[in-house]
């Protein structure tokens, strides 16, 4: 299910929570709004639960996150690593990182089995990274941005990739995640794809913003309500195409 | 949401009003009190202000009303052509050209009656000037009156246009009244029917239907009955059809023939099955441009359906939507449009890079779950939300109730952040309940050895006499001390006789000394600063103060013998006796 959400009036729900086949972190806010939508939708498979990092409720951008494990800055207080290391389940590695780019979600993109990182973050950062969320690491950038983390929104099925990113550019990333990969957008035109959307393998969540052209899109190459990632260019190709020009 | 928005233009006063608005403004926000005995120079500032102030409204409003009606070159070619057959562009553009002249001619009074009125000498002739500006200018307005008028209709009946964004997909349904397109659908543009007769003799509202013909890229679907229950004959429709034909290039066109519960083609005379032959014929030539020829879209279908049985009103509709699509899409993709969004039709299917397998991570309660959504909606779960509303502003968010491993009472169990300046978490010890463990393993260990067990003393009789004995004198001994304290008459405290009185025993000396022990240099201390040790009075190294002293005279006398007064010492004395 791709379900359309917003956090306070704001349509970047990617920056205020994150999502997990293990475990979904969403930000503290004002009402409950926000959290019962992914509670509704989650919470009697996988632990849905309130987190802050040092203080900010821009969790989704903070942290990198897989079903292994969880990264977290620096800025972290003890508390509140306390309060995450109580809510996870217990096979989930909870670590806190010292790092230079402490936006971890901004400069890190990982499914289960593969993660991108920003070409000039910290040795020390990259072996945490394999060894706590256990994954492959690739020093990457999409479409020109070292931001990997923002414009790049992955599962273990597919993945969505900035909008301008060049079809050779896509067919190299898709070959080192090993998912499908699509160019494309949320939030009505937005291009940080990974702030407006947050994914796992059998759900989505977007902004409210979010057309129906990109939802159908984010279905197809998430594989999401039995979507078939070539039905981009084949079924859906014409309302793409006069949607988009 | 519509590009063209035409109900935001603001209304557009008559003439009468404008002035009535404009001048009492004027009246309202403009000083009204000066006086002759004034300077001169305050009493033009006075009126300058006025006439100035006048204009620039009057500038404002007009400026306003100009820019908010929409220019007939910048809108797009749909609009301007409509406004052209319901307004006349000619009267439209003239209208609002002459506003423009008002508003130049305006300032240019507002301008000349300034300049004339630095001049003014008097507050009579200022004012006169004042009064002849205001007026001048009331009169270029009363003259706009008409025009005014018009443009207020204008702006009446653009509000009341329907919104129609040029650029996204439309269908058109046209044909002859009756045919039963607005029985087909009343979402898209409905056009009234058209009659076959030269353009110049169409009416306004045909008109409008011609213009959403000529400039929207639509698909239009055009309607024959063949029942000719509309009161049209076939032939009519037809030559309608060829007539207006030209304004269906290059837009995806369908023929519908409508009515066919009533008649099938098949059922038709003779004559009138050929007509519709001659059509079909004509339509397999096809009217787009750019289409393949060998694609579906090149020949002009003539569809069936009957809207009263609803009978293939399904395939019209679709099949209008598709033909629409398909032409715009092709449309596009030979604009350099679609340059820019190639790679996002694109699906970068991964190369196999290792043997080793990705699989999704999908828990089996989550197909459980679609599943058994599939069988019946229902939610067991309290939602947060939920809670949040039925207990108002009383709601806490409560961060450990879902602590899954810790025990449900230990769960809130407060711990702090900082205590007494440490941070609590730094002084956490993950192992403390093994060593706990370890801990109550060991005391269970001396305790099983026997390490707290009290050894027992086998006491003889002469030990226990003693004992028995010590413990009576000491009951005793307490008694007699309690009454002993209950007899006493006083209550003081009391000081005990061989305790002394406290000495103070910080001094300089010590100081020195310990200071000079402990290897500081202590040489140059001479002037330094140290409190002096002052000795109370009962000190013992104070020397008796009233004790007489022998070399000294009596004291009684306060004030010394005047022939003393001012002299030195003893020795002074007998010498300047003898300098008398």
């Amino acid at each position: 299910m791709a379900v359309r959400v917003q956090f306070e009036n704001n349509n970047e729900v990617g920056v205020f929570s994150k999502l997990t086949n293990a475990y979904c972190l969403v930000a503290i806010g004002g009402s409950e709004n926000f959290y019962s939508v992914f509670e509704a939708e989650l919470a009697e498979t996988i632990p849905v639960v309130h987190v802050s990092i040092g203080g900010c409720r821009i969790i989704g951008r903070m942290s990198v996150a897989n079903k292994n494990g969880l990264l977290v800055p620096s800025s972290t207080t003890d508390t509140e690593l306390q309060h995450i290391r109580n809510s996870l389940p217990d096979n989930v590695k909870v670590q806190r990182v010292e790092e230079r780019l402490s936006a971890l979600g901004n400069v890190i993109a990982c499914n289960d089995y593969v993660a991108l990182v920003h070409p000039d973050l910290d040795r020390d950062t990259e072996e945490i990274l394999a060894d706590t969320l256990n994954v492959e690491v690739f020093r990457q950038t999409v479409a020109g941005n070292v931001l990997v983390g923002s414009y790049a929104a992955l599962s273990n099925r597919g993945g969505l990739v900035h909008p301008k990113t060049t079809i050779q550019d896509q067919d190299e990333l898709s070959s080192l995640l090993q998912v499908p990969l699509v160019a494309g957008t949320v939030n009505r035109g937005s291009e940080v794809v990974a702030a407006g959307m947050v994914v796992n393998d059998w759900c989505a969540f977007c902004g409210l913003d979010t057309t129906s052209t990109e939802i159908s899109v984010i279905e197809s190459v998430f594989k999401i309500n039995d979507g078939k990632p070539t039905a981009i260019n084949s079924t859906m190709r014409a309302s793409l195409i006069d949607s988009m020009s | 949401m519509s590009l063209y928005n035409f109900k935001k233009i603001a209304v557009v006063p008559t003439a009468k009003d404008f002035i009535d608005i404009i001048l009492s403004k004027t009246q309202r926000k403009t000083p009204t009190v000066v006086h002759k005995h004034y300077k001169i120079s305050r009493i033009r500032a006075f009126y300058i202000r006025k006439v100035k102030y006048t204009q620039q409204n009057f500038h404002d409003r007009l400026s306003r009303i100009i820019q908010e009606f929409p220019k007939l070159d910048d809108v797009h070619p749909f609009y301007a052509d409509l406004m052209n057959v319901l307004y006349d562009k000619d009267h439209y553009k003239l209208g609002l050209g002459q506003l423009n002249t008002a508003r130049h001619l305006i300032d240019n009074v507002a301008k000349d009656y300034v300049r004339l009125l630095k001049y003014g000498d008097s507050l009579y002739r200022c004012k006169q000037l004042k009064r002849a500006a205001l007026g001048r200018m009331a009169t270029i307005m009363k003259r706009q009156g008409a025009n005014l008028a018009y443009l207020e209709q204008v702006r009446q009946h653009l509000a009341r246009l329907p919104s129609i964004d040029p650029y996204t997909r439309t269908i058109i349904i046209c044909g002859f009244p009756n045919v039963g397109k607005s029985s087909f659908i009343n979402k898209v543009i409905d056009t009234p029917g058209i009659l076959d007769h030269p353009l110049e003799e169409r009416n306004v509202i045909e008109m409008q239907a011609v213009t959403a013909l000529a400039h929207l890229r639509a698909a239009i679907l055009y309607f024959i009955d063949p029942s000719e229950q509309c009161g049209h004959s076939i032939e009519e429709q037809i030559s309608l059809f060829e007539s207006i034909k030209p304004l269906f290039t290059n837009k995806p066109l369908i023929v519908v023939l409508n009515k066919i519960d009533v008649i099938q083609p098949e059922e038709l005379a003779e004559n009138k099955r050929r007509l519709l032959e001659e059509l079909q014929v004509n339509c397999a030539k096809g009217n787009l441009v750019n289409a393949d020829s060998n694609s579906d879209l090149s020949v002009v279908p003539i569809m069936r359906m009957s809207t009263v049985t609803e009978e293939g009103v399904q395939e019209v509709k679709i099949e209008a939507c598709e033909r629409l699509l398909g032409h715009r899409v092709t449309e596009k993709m030979r604009s350099k449009k679609v340059d820019g969004i190639l790679n996002r039709l694109h699906v970068a299917m991964p190369a196999p890079r290792d043997g080793k397998a990705r699989p999704p991570v999908i828990p089996p309660s989550v197909l459980a779950k679609k599943q058994q959504q599939a069988e019946k909606e229902n939610r067991k779960r309290k939602l947060e939300r939920e809670i949040e509303v039925e207990l108002g502003d009383d709601y806490v968010l409560d961060l450990q109730k879902n602590y899954a491993d810790i025990p449900e009472e230990e769960r809130h169990d407060p711990i702090p952040e900082f205590w007494e300046g440490h941070n609590i978490a730094d002084y956490i010890d993950p192992e403390i309940f093994d060593k706990l463990a370890d801990l109550e393993k060991e005391e269970e260990l001396k305790i099983a050895g026997g390490m707290y067990a009290v050894p027992k003393i086998e006491l003889d009789e002469t030990m226990k006499e003693i004992r028995d004995l010590a413990r009576q004198i000491r009951n005793k001994k307490a008694i007699l001390k309690d009454d002993s304290l209950l007899r006493k008459q006083s209550t003081k405290p009391v000081m005990p006789r061989n305790t002394r009185a406290k000495q103070r025993d910080r001094s300089t000396t010590r100081l020195r000394d310990e200071m000079e022990k402990l290897g500081v240099d202590m040489s140059d201390t001479k002037e330094a600063h140290f409190t002096r040790t002052r000795s109370r009075s009962r000190s013992l190294s104070a020397p008796a103060a009233k004790r007489m002293r022998p070399d000294s005279r009596a004291r009684s006398v306060s004030r010394p013998a005047r022939d003393e007064q001012g002299i030195q010492d003893g020795v002074c004395g007998p010498k300047m006796l003898l300098a008398h």
